[in-house]
């Protein structure tokens, strides 16, 4: 045991220290392309745990990853308040808005969920776009900065990326701990059949309010990081297109794993990078990426791994192309 | 009455036919498929740029209609058979799919149609001054109400006096047992599929020439249909024909006394109707 577990470890502690370190060999767009990982990160892990544990896909997410940063445009920067108020109250601000849209929107399974979700989360575009006296429409509010802590200037990217990699570490070990509960075995429960669950006496109603707050909350921080590191707060960060973006990454990295928002942030910021650099067409890309992974590998990267692992070559592939035989007809 | 009032009334007509011609389609294929299109604001974009271009090149306005309307229904008659049929059953695979769908259709819009927004032209032919209860209308919006009457009156006829249309309504009440009973639901599915698209299409040249039509429309249109779904009540007919002359009105008038809110207003009764009454106005229970 010790053995077969031991190059896993390694290589998990060399990622560790890369990570760590990464501000000391990697240039400034690295670095900043980093950051962006870690703050979609969070707003892919807030939408993969609602899709993988709780059988939910909300397109309401990405409004909260907006909210705590208009507040922290509004309070902070606009009204001068100081560090952790303006965070506390869109943090605050976030988990009450999520309470009463969560208790309209839970009610829903499946896809009418989803549309419901939607049409919530299009309720705060069409606010910030349009509404110019608070919110200054499409201009947004722009000068946003990180405060200075402990004597520690946020504003240097080095000292920023440390401080998001310790906050999505913390993040990422509470979710996981959250996952492995046993309100979270009982929000799986809900997942795969809502009427048993109820019949064996699980509120179910408020089993699913409250996955959708912790979510919420997920998509709150990464907003402040968000918010802080780009500086401005638009309404294009909450725009449909950033949300169906974000749920291609949890789809990609496979959203019924725990890791799977992750693997799927990392290879789609990257990506991002890479073809913005070739083409203008970014969104056809991503889409195609979308179509084949839906056709192919319903269970995202992760699925494919496990796939391979258990020695099945490409099975989804094998019955695309040839249906009748892979279904014995 | 006053005129003022009379003409945000009329362009609330005006703009509830647009909205029933997109939202229909959409509550039809949902009611059978259980499946959301999620490209409905893409095909609807496409339909009106396509329409745009046989304007352009034709100058005949209802050739560009039929066009626009066509063309979709046969890229959702080759999405349905090729795509959507191979994922059939799994919903959120289903809603995928047309997500990622539509984000390609809008992405290479861009390439082949301007950026800036654009309408498409009527010919003076179909747009002259009307005169109607003291006072001036365009009368071209006169015709975009006739035609989504038209429709109404045609999806009407078809759900209730044919075959295909019992087999459909049985379909949205029980699929099993339709399919039991020997009537192929696959084809069915097809069929629905591709008149949501075929309406998809129409609505955007029609909506195109009375609105806009830019890149990120696509999403502002999904939203308006779904919005006139979730209030009307999924798979119902006539609840479409009620949310879509409600809002109408609320983005006529909206636009003329709250222009800051105009879009955010059309959320509110939703809002209420889902609080109240989940199902939606005129739904059955899901």
């Amino acid at each position: 045991m010790q053995n077969k577990n031991l190059p896993r470890i390694l290589l998990l502690v060399a990622i560790a220290v890369l990570l760590v370190l990464l501000p000391l060999y990697a240039g400034q767009y690295t670095i900043t392309t980093f950051i962006r990982i870690l703050y979609f990160g969070f707003l892919a892990l807030s939408i993969g745990f609602l899709i993988g544990q709780g059988g939910m896909v909300s397109f309401t997410q990405t409004a909260f990853f907006g909210f705590t940063g208009y507040v922290i445009g509004l309070l902070g920067l606009e009204r001068g308040l100081a560090f952790p108020l303006p965070e506390l109250l869109g943090l605050a601000g976030v988990l009450l808005t999520a309470l009463l849209l969560g208790m309209v929107a839970v009610r829903a399974y499946k896809i009418v969920f989803l549309m419901i979700t939607l049409a919530f989360g299009q309720i705060f575009w069409a606010f910030a776009q349009q509404n110019t006296s608070l919110l200054h429409g499409w201009a947004g509010i722009r000068g946003i900065r990180p405060p200075v802590l402990l004597g520690i200037d946020f504003y240097n990217t080095a000292n920023f990326y440390w401080g998001a990699l310790v906050l999505f570490v913390l993040g990422l070990y509470l979710l996981w701990r959250i996952t492995k509960s046993p309100f979270g075995l009982v929000l799986n429960g809900t997942r795969e059949s809502p009427r048993r669950m109820a019949a064996l006496g699980y509120p179910v109603y408020w089993i699913r309010v409250v996955a959708f707050l912790i979510s919420a909350f997920y998509a709150g921080l990464g907003g402040i990081l968000a918010a802080y590191n780009t500086g401005i707060i638009t309404p294009t960060t909450i725009q449909l297109s950033r949300t169906i973006w974000v749920l291609l990454m949890v789809i990609l990295g496979g959203a019924s794993y725990f890791w799977g928002p992750v693997v799927g942030t990392i290879v789609v910021v990257w990506l991002d990078v890479l073809v913005s650099g070739i083409t203008g067409r970014f969104n056809t890309i991503i889409g195609i990426i979308f179509v084949i992974t839906v056709l192919f590998s319903p269970n995202g990267l992760l699925g494919l791994l496990d796939d391979i692992r258990r020695g099945e070559k490409f099975p989804k592939i094998r019955k695309f192309l040839f249906p009748k035989a892979a279904s014995g007809e | 009455m006053d005129a003022k009032i009379l003409i945000f009334i009329l362009n609330g007509l005006t703009q509830a036919a647009i909205l029933f011609v997109l939202g229909s389609g959409l509550t039809l294929a949902f009611g059978l498929m259980r499946v959301v299109n999620m490209a409905h604001g893409a095909f609807y974009l496409l339909g009106g740029y396509i329409g745009y271009s046989v304007v352009k090149a034709t100058g005949n306005w209802p050739l560009a209609v039929i066009a626009g309307g066509l063309s979709i229904a046969l890229l959702g008659f080759i999405f349905e058979r090729f795509m959507l049929v191979r994922v059939r059953g799994g919903d959120l695979p289903e809603t995928l799919l047309t997500v990622a769908i539509s984000m390609i259709i809008a992405d290479l819009a861009v390439v082949f149609w301007p950026p800036q927004p654009i309408t498409l032209n009527v010919p003076a032919s179909l747009n002259f001054p009307v005169q109607v209860l003291g006072i001036t209308y365009p009368s071209f919006r006169f015709i975009l109400m006739g035609i989504s009457v038209l429709i109404a009156v045609s999806l009407y006829l078809i759900l209730y006096k044919t075959k295909l249309g019992a087999a459909v309504r049985a379909g949205v009440d029980d699929r099993e047992t339709v399919s039991a009973l020997g009537v192929n639901i696959q084809v069915i599915y097809t069929v629905v599929f591709v008149l949501a698209a075929l309406l998809a299409g129409f609505a955007g040249v029609l909506g195109g020439s009375y609105l806009q039509l830019s890149p990120g429309s696509d999403t502002t249109i999904l939203t308006y249909s779904l919005v006139v779904i979730i209030l009307g009540g999924m798979g119902s007919l006539l609840g479409t024909v009620v949310s879509s002359l409600i809002l109408g009105q609320i983005l006529s008038f909206g636009l003329a006394y709250a222009p800051q809110y105009s879009y955010f207003l059309i959320f509110i009764p939703m809002a209420i109707v889902l609080a109240l009454r989940p199902q939606g106005l005129f739904g059955k229970q899901i």
